[in-house]
């Protein structure tokens, strides 16, 4: 019968390019039935899914429905493993003698098997030969379906770790960051998520996101769950992973530390569950997230303790003058910074306040910084004048071949009148400024060489009155050149109206205003900061 | 479900047309348009954006909590916000589920899928089973 050979090979060809464009199985009885079920004596053509223990997972059909008691039958003779058999339940009322078999297996996948019921008037060889073909284009399309399925798993799996990275690594807090471990992986890989971390050696629950909170909440409110569950991640600690249907624990490894365990909470089926390797990789680098964060917030811990004790713990009272000091640290970096301040009072009646900047930051800087603060304070408390107090830090610096060097001045206070008279002393520093009682303000005057740099100090000198009610303001200028976003100096735009906003405040306020209000010119990537007010009483 | 972008709309519809195929999905581009049909439909589920024109998304989820005939509708809220305080406020207004949405659509395709499989398995009135976690080497988990 060439025409049916010719017919049939047509039919064969499209079956082929019909597969390539299909991605699921539950589409593939629709395209490999019919053909087989329009070859001359064919009745009826039957698709049965089933596992390798006999489990049927799905029916198909062309021509007469596989229903009832055929379904049955069927089923009987798929797992028989005959290729042939006689017409059995309602086929042979339809005029149909035979059944013909052909069953295929695939790696992973659940089997097929395929029956084609002819009457006599079928060629059974022909039939025979084109259903060993169309199981070989169906085992093709589900392997095909099956590497398709992988591969979208692992490119969804890649583009969660890429994302689930992204977003852990995004904060530098301990707390946020365990709480994105968790919320990203809900419910991608998991219904829950819970981050343990190993305190005093015992799992400590740290953040919980589940696709139902109210059913974690009820859990983790029960003491018996809970027990179970630090028990669950303490296993995992001891073994390196812990898994039961319902949950797996990782175990969670940065820098070669066991740091937790992160469990994740099942409510699907098995076929569902990630392996347990890309689980092993979401911990693994969930683990060096918390640890980084965790390890910031340390560092930034050292850093403002080490920063407090840069600076006095305390300002002196003095009589006639109101003394405040602020440190606003400008940008969230994980350095010490260079500026400081401080003032004292003197066996004659004076009183220095003083104040600097190490160029640089970090703990170079900040071993500086507490050398020049001393330094200067010390001497200056003995009744040394601020050019030899100065003069002797900068050969200090010299000989010791710094490279870094410091901007400073000093203001010497004396009462003078119903005022104070202010001798100012600069090495390369912002000149102070007097905020008046009543405008305009007077600005004072800078001048000087920064210490450590000549081997002999070059230092501006100036003399400023202050009268009741006026206010000397010395700060560092991480206050004045600070920039907003358009790159405009804080000095330039905004210095001079937050001053006379600020006109008629007390020293404390004045200063803690003054701060912010640069800080928030900046918009937080301001130089840190430092500012000294003296203010000289009504009376 | 809310969603006002009309190349996503076609995309999801085709995810959850593979995905859940029994499942009928409605889209609306505003809060407003939402509550409006809830007054002649009883869906099973609301997917909320918060990031949504008009209503917000909290103001939406307040009102469907206050109609007493809409108390089995389950709300999920789906953002990419990682603001603590929202998710809280979320839950406070009747929020059943809060859902980080994924930058990447195959994922949120596979986020969506995951979350109508548990939502649409979980009986509509009340969710009374409790997770129990077995010891290690048993195998239940659930009751």
């Amino acid at each position: 019968m060439p025409e049916l050979a010719l017919t049939w090979a047509t039919a064969l060809h499209r079956l082929w390019q019909g597969v390539i464009a299909i991605d699921d199985r539950e589409d593939l009885g629709d395209l490999v039935l019919p053909p087989l079920m329009a070859l001359p004596g064919v009745g009826a053509v039957w698709g049965l899914r089933h596992r390798a223990g006999g489990e049927f997972l799905a029916h198909r059909w062309a021509g007469l429905p596989l229903e009832s008691d055929d379904r049955i039958l069927a089923e009987r003779f798929a797992v028989s493993g005959e290729e042939a058999t006689a017409a059995f339940g309602t086929l042979a009322a339809h005029g149909l003698t035979r059944v013909l078999a052909a069953r295929f297996d695939v790696a992973g996948e659940a089997s097929g098997t395929i029956l084609v019921a002819v009457d006599d008037r079928a060629d059974a060889r022909f039939v025979a030969t084109c259903l060993a073909q169309v199981v070989e284009v169906t085992r093709e399309a589900v392997r095909r379906i099956a590497a398709h399925r992988a591969e979208q798993q692992q490119q969804t799996r890649d583009a969660l770790l890429a994302e689930a990275s992204l977003q852990m690594d995004a904060v530098l807090d301990a707390t946020q960051t365990m709480h994105r471990v968790a919320r990203m992986t809900v419910p991608a890989i998991a219904e829950g998520c819970l981050v343990f971390l190993s305190e005093n050696g015992r799992p400590v629950l740290h953040s919980g996101v589940h696709v139902d909170m109210r059913r974690l909440s009820a859990m983790l409110d029960d003491p018996a769950q809970t027990g179970r569950l630090a028990e669950f991640a303490a296993t995992a600690v001891r073994d390196g992973a812990s898994r039961n249907a319902g949950a797996d624990a990782q175990v969670l490894r940065a820098r070669g530390r066991v740091i937790g365990v992160l469990v994740f909470l099942f409510d699907r089926d098995a076929d569902r569950i990630p392996p347990a390797a890309f689980l092993r990789d979401v911990a693994s680098r969930a683990a060096l997230a918390i640890d980084n964060s965790t390890l910031y917030e340390q560092r930034r811990r050292e850093v403002a303790a080490m920063q407090q004790h840069l600076l006095p713990n305390r300002l002196p009272v003095v009589a006639g003058l109101s003394v405040a000091a602020s440190y606003t640290v400008g940008d969230e970096v994980l350095e010490v910074g260079g500026d400081f301040y401080d003032v004292v009072e003197r066996g004659d009646g004076a009183v220095a306040a003083l104040i600097g900047d190490v160029c640089g930051r970090g703990v170079e800087a900040a071993a500086l910084t507490g050398l020049a603060r001393h330094t200067l304070a010390a001497l200056l408390a003995e009744g040394i004048s601020p050019v030899r107090a100065m003069s002797s830090l900068n050969a200090r610096l010299h000989r010791h071949g710094s490279w870094r060097f410091i901007t400073a001045g000093v203001a010497l206070l004396r009462p003078a009148g119903d005022g104070f008279r202010a001798d100012w002393t600069s090495a390369g520093h912002p000149a102070p400024v007097v905020l008046r009682r009543r405008p305009p303000n007077g600005p004072g005057r800078g001048g000087g060489v920064p210490l450590g740099i000549l081997p002999r100090a070059k230092l501006g000198r100036s003399r400023l009155s202050l009268g009741p009610g006026d206010t000397l303001v010395l700060f560092t200028d991480g206050l004045t050149e600070c920039r907003d976003a358009d790159g405009r100096m804080f000095e330039e735009s905004a210095f001079a109206a937050t001053l006379d906003r600020l006109r008629g405040a007390p020293a404390d306020l004045l200063v803690k205003e003054l701060g912010q209000a640069a800080a928030a010119f900046g918009g937080g990537q301001a130089d840190d900061a430092a500012i000294v007010a003296l203010q000289v009483g009504e009376n | 479900m809310t969603e006002d972008s009309a190349e996503d709309i076609e995309a999801i519809e085709r995810a959850i047309g593979r995905s859940h195929p029994g499942l009928r999905a409605e889209f609306f581009s505003s809060g407003a348009e939402m509550l409006a049909r809830l007054a002649t439909t009883r869906p099973r589920l609301l997917l909320l954006d918060l990031n949504m024109p008009g209503e917000s998304g909290l103001d939406v989820i307040r009102r469907v909590r206050a109609d007493d005939t809409l108390a089995d509708l389950t709300i999920i809220v789906f953002t990419s916000s990682e603001e603590p305080a929202e998710a809280d406020a979320c839950y406070a207004a009747g929020a059943d589920s809060y859902i980080y949405k994924p930058l990447n659509f195959a994922l949120f395709q596979s986020v969506l899928s995951r979350t109508l499989d548990y939502w649409l398995n979980r009986p509509a009135a009340g969710n009374d089973a409790r997770i129990v976690v077995p010891p290690s080497g048993e195998s239940s988990a659930q009751t």
